[in-house]
């Protein structure tokens, strides 16, 4: 039981991981990157790193694991912040699409 | 500021947190315990000399909420920006958002600007100094100004202040 809901969680979050780096190659420029990269992949994390903590030995291996959640959201927010910020700075103009309302 | 200043309650609930972090970083292993009783006392004397116990508290009512809030709203922008990468048009319409945090400065506009980026649709680019947010949206027809709104109703109740200022 815990095996297979671990693998369906491993498998999400490689989903997420999946969509988050076609997101990166198919989106037209640095804003809309930072969006797939900053949110698909996140979420890949998360669920990789739960289907991960639910394989742990130990109560205390599992708690590590799920911690290096909050820790990278907290870095990647920071810096997907100030990747579009310097954009912004430098003048880059942000895609306007080409697709009739 | 010297140890026997401290205020003794932050500094047994912050020195249980790290210590419990020691035993999390430590693979639950209890061989080195007695340095992991150094390292816990001395990350909690630092943390109350960087980071000040304040009055206001955060409620846990508060918190169970917002992490409520944002654990599902960064899922539903994970799914939406996974679906429109997979597609065979991707249907993006981006634009550029200017809103006025009605945040006060520090923490609570730190914590939005940080998490809208996870928000559906929504990457914070700019934070003025006077509270102006640049967003980039990636599809101008989603309802992102509601939903920031929203998001920052959250952090407010979270950190108990008030939103002053413009609306």
């Amino acid at each position: 039981m815990i095996e297979f809901a671990s693998a369906a969680l491993l498998f999400i979050g490689a989903f997420f991981y999946f969509a988050g780096t076609v997101g990166l190659l198919r989106f037209p420029d640095i804003y809309t990157r930072l969006h797939a990269l900053a949110k698909a992949d996140n979420l890949g994390l998360g669920f990789v790193l739960a289907g991960l903590a639910l394989r742990a030995e130990t109560l205390a291996a599992a708690l590590k694991l799920l911690l290096i959640w909050p820790l990278a959201l907290a870095a990647s927010a920071a810096v997907t912040y100030a990747i579009a910020q310097r954009a912004e700075t430098l003048g880059i103009a942000p895609w306007r699409g080409e697709e009739e309302p | 500021m010297t140890i026997r200043n401290l205020p003794l309650g932050a500094f047994l609930v912050r020195g249980l947190a790290f210590a419990l972090l020691w035993w999390v970083l430590a693979d639950g292993r209890t061989d080195a315990w007695g340095l992991g009783a150094v390292g816990a006392v001395a990350a909690a004397a630092a943390s109350l000399r960087l980071l000040p116990p304040v009055r206001r508290r955060i409620g846990i009512a508060a918190l169970v909420r917002f992490l409520a809030f944002f654990l599902w709203n960064s899922l539903r922008g994970g799914l939406q920006v996974a679906v429109m990468a997979l597609r065979r048009r991707p249907g993006l319409r981006p634009a550029i958002l200017e809103i006025s945090l009605a945040l006060p400065p520090g923490a609570p506009r730190l914590l939005l600007v940080n998490a809208i980026t996870l928000m559906p649709g929504s990457l914070g680019a700019r934070l003025s100094d006077d509270g102006r947010l640049r967003v980039h949206v990636l599809d101008a027809r989603l309802p992102v100004a509601a939903e920031l709104r929203a998001l920052e109703v959250h952090i407010a109740r979270l950190f108990g202040v008030a939103r002053g200022g413009a609306s």
